[in-house]
C-alpha cells in the first residue's frame, strides 16, 4: 500500500469519514480534527511509518491537509 | 478563613500593589490595575442604576479585561454571567433570554445582536478603565447573593443557568486554600475558558492567595508546537486542568521535574483522571503531588478530593475521586443492595440555590428539606473511611475533555437539521473507561449522492452555529435505518456496544 493510501485509511479510520477526493481540506478548520483526534493521529502515524515526529515540533500549519500529511510522512519515512 | 472574596482580593491590592495578578502571554496586569479597573467600572454600573442584583452577561475571551469587569460586577452588586467568545450565537441568545440582563458588557465584539439590552462593548469599557476613581464597597455581592451564574448543558437543548452565591464560592475557596497545601502567591495555570467552571478552581484560590495566574488561552493550545514553545517560560506551581490536556502534554518526553523545578501541584477536575495518567505524572513529578478532585457545577467546582499517592496506585486500578471536604455531607441514595452502588446526594454550603429562572428544573434535583441538597445523576460506592468510587451516571450525561454533555441535548440538535430524518449521538470510550468522541449515528431524509466527507462537512458547519462546539460529533456514521429495542425506540446501548465493538 502507498503513503497516500495508508493516510486516507488512517484518516477514515480516526474521523469515521472518507476524505480521498478531499485531499487538500483544511482538517483543522473543517472540523474534522480536534485536538484529541490530533494526538491520535499522531500516534498512528508513528506507529504505522515508524516516523519520529515529537509532540513539541508539531505545527499544525504543516500538516492541515491530507495532501500535506502525505508530504510530510513521506518526507519523514 | 475568607469572610468575604472581593474584600480578600482588594486587600492583596493594598498589601503588594505592584505584585502581578494576570499573566497573558508575558503582557503582565497588577493587584493594583485589577483593583483601579475593577474600581472604575463598579462606578460605571453604578450610575447605570440597574434593577438591584439583576445580572450581567460578560462576553469574551481569555484577557485581564475579563477578570477586571468579573469583579467589577460583583462589587457594584450584580451577578456575572461569563459567556465564551467561541459560543454559537444561538446559545447567546438563549442565555439572553433565559437570564433577562439589563446590561451585557462586550469584551470582544458580540457577533449577534442583543435585542432590548444595554451593551458595553470594547472600546468604551477601555474608557471607563480609565477613568480611575477610587469605589466604595457599599452594596457588594454578599452572602446568599449570586456571584456568579454559570449555563450548562440542558437536555432539551435549553441551558441552564447554576447560581453560584458568595456564601457558596466562600465554601469552594477557603477548601482549596487550606486542604491542597498550595504555595503562598502560587503561580497557577488558567487554561479553562470562563464559561467553563474549571476556571473557578484557578481564578479565586491564586487571586486570594495574591499569586500570578498563567494564562493559557486556546489558541496556544490548539498548536501543539507554540503550546511546547510557550510552556517552559510559566514557571508554573500550580496545574489546573483536566485529564485530557495533561495527556497530550505527557506526550513530551521533556516534561518532568528537572525541567520543570517549580511545578508542585496538580489539579484535575471535570473528567475521569486514570491510574495511567496519574502514575505516569508520579514518575514524572516524584515530589509534585497529584490531586483527584470530582464536582458538579451545581456544587460550585469540587466537592471531593485525594491526593494519588504511590499507595493509592498501588491499592486501585480505578481511582477514588476522593473524600467530601469537611463542610459537605455526601451520601449515597438507592443503593443497590448486590454491588452497593448508589446516587451521590451532596449536600452543604457550596450547593447551589438551583438554577436561574427555571423553579421546575431546579425541583428535580434540588431540595431544601433540612439542608439544600443537590442530587448529582452520579452513581458511586463509598467505602467505610469515606472515599468515594464513581461509577458512572444514572442518564445519559458524558464528559468530554472534561466539558459535560447531556447526549439528549445533541440528539436533539442533530434532529433539527434539514438533511437528518432521525439521528443518535454515542460515546466511545478507550480502556480507561473515558470518553474519547462522540459518533452520530445518522439515516438521511433523502439519499445524498455527495461523498460522506462533504454531508459531514455541512452539517458540521450547521451544528456551528447552534451548538457549542465541544457537543458536535466527531464522526458521522450513515445507516438506512438505526435498530430499535421492543418498545420501538432507538436501541441507544446496541449503538454503544456496536460504536466501542472494535477495542
Amino acid at each position: 500500500m502507498n503513503t497516500q493510501q495508508a493516510v486516507i485509511e488512517l484518516l477514515e479510520d480516526l474521523t469515521g469519514t472518507d476524505i480521498s477526493n478531499n485531499l487538500d481540506e483544511n482538517l483543522f478548520t473543517s472540523g474534522v480534527l480536534d485536538s484529541m483526534a490530533t494526538v491520535e493521529l499522531l500516534l498512528e502515524l508513528q506507529a504505522k511509518f515508524g516516523i519520529d515526529v515529537p509532540v513539541s515540533e508539531f505545527d499544525r500549519s504543516e500538516w492541515e491537509t491530507p495532501n500535506k500529511i502525505i508530504a510530510k510522512v513521506e518526507s519523514l519515512a | 478563613m475568607t469572610v468575604d472574596i472581593i474584600k480578600a482580593i482588594d486587600a492583596v491590592a493594598t498589601k503588594t500593589p505592584n505584585a502581578v495578578a494576570y499573566n497573558y502571554l508575558g503582557q503582565t496586569n497588577t493587584y493594583a490595575e485589577l483593583k483601579q479597573d475593577s474600581d472604575a467600572l463598579a462606578n460605571y454600573i453604578d450610575g447605570l442604576n440597574l434593577a438591584t442584583g439583576s445580572p450581567i452577561m460578560v462576553y469574551g475571551d481569555q484577557t485581564f479585561a475579563m477578570i477586571a469587569t468579573f469583579l467589577a460586577c460583583v462589587k457594584s452588586g450584580h451577578a456575572y454571567i461569563p459567556v465564551d467568545q467561541h459560543s454559537p450565537n444561538e446559545r447567546l441568545l438563549m442565555i439572553q433570554e433565559i437570564a433577562q440582563p439589563q446590561l451585557v458588557i462586550a469584551v470582544k465584539t458580540l457577533p449577534v445582536e442583543l435585542p432590548e439590552t444595554d451593551i458595553l462593548d470594547a472600546a468604551q469599557l477601555q474608557t471607563v478603565f480609565q477613568q480611575a476613581s477610587p469605589y466604595q464597597l457599599t452594596h457588594a455581592v454578599k452572602n446568599d447573593d449570586n456571584f456568579y451564574i454559570i449555563f450548562t448543558s440542558g437536555t432539551t437543548g435549553q441551558p441552564k443557568g447554576v447560581q453560584i452565591s458568595h456564601q457558596n464560592l466562600i465554601s469552594f475557596v477557603d477548601w482549596m486554600v487550606t486542604d491542597f497545601d498550595l504555595p503562598q502567591r502560587p503561580i497557577s495555570l488558567a487554561q479553562a475558558p470562563y464559561s467553563f467552571d474549571l476556571s473557578v478552581m484557578d481564578l479565586y484560590p491564586t487571586l486570594v492567595m495574591g499569586g500570578e495566574l498563567q494564562v493559557l488561552p486556546k489558541k496556544v493550545t490548539d498548536n501543539f508546537k507554540t503550546l511546547f514553545a510557550t510552556l517552559p517560560s510559566l514557571a508554573l506551581n500550580v496545574w489546573v486542568s483536566t485529564p485530557s490536556l495533561i495527556d497530550i502534554i505527557l506526550l513530551e518526553p521533556s516534561f518532568k521535574q528537572d525541567k520543570y523545578p517549580e511545578l508542585t501541584h496538580f489539579i484535575f477536575c471535570g473528567e475521569e483522571l486514570t491510574h495511567q495518567t496519574a502514575a505516569e505524572l508520579n514518575r514524572r513529578f516524584p515530589a509534585a503531588q497529584v490531586f483527584n478532585t470530582y464536582g458538579p457545577t451545581e456544587a460550585t467546582v469540587a466537592v471531593t478530593a485525594v491526593k494519588i499517592t504511590p499507595a493509592i496506585l498501588n491499592d486501585y486500578q480505578r481511582l477514588p475521586i476522593g473524600y467530601a471536604k469537611a463542610d459537605t455531607t455526601i451520601q449515597l441514595d438507592q443503593v443497590n443492595a448486590e454491588n452497593q452502588v448508589g446516587e451521590l446526594i451532596i449536600s452543604g454550603p457550596s450547593v447551589s440555590r438551583g438554577y436561574l429562572n427555571s423553579p421546575e428544573k431546579t425541583a428535580q434535583v434540588f431540595s431544601t428539606a433540612s439542608q439544600r441538597a443537590y442530587r448529582s445523576g452520579d452513581l458511586a460506592t463509598i467505602d467505610a473511611t469515606g472515599l468515594i468510587f464513581y461509577k458512572g451516571r444514572t442518564d445519559f450525561q458524558i464528559k468530554l475533555n472534561g466539558y459535560r454533555i447531556e447526549l439528549e441535548e445533541v440528539n436533539h440538535y442533530l434532529n433539527q437539521q434539514d438533511l437528518i430524518k432521525q439521528a443518535v449521538a454515542v460515546p466511545k470510550y478507550n480502556r480507561q473507561h473515558k470518553v474519547t468522541a462522540l459518533l452520530a449515528y445518522v439515516v438521511l431524509k433523502t439519499s445524498d449522492d455527495r461523498p460522506a466527507f462533504e454531508v459531514t462537512k455541512q452539517l458540521k458547519q450547521q451544528l456551528q452555529q447552534e451548538m457549542m462546539a465541544y457537543m458536535i460529533p466527531q464522526r458521522f456514521v450513515y445507516r438506512s435505518a438505526l435498530p430499535l429495542t421492543v418498545n420501538g425506540k432507538v436501541d441507544i446501548k446496541a449503538l454503544i456496544k456496536e460504536a466501542n465493538a472494535n477495542d
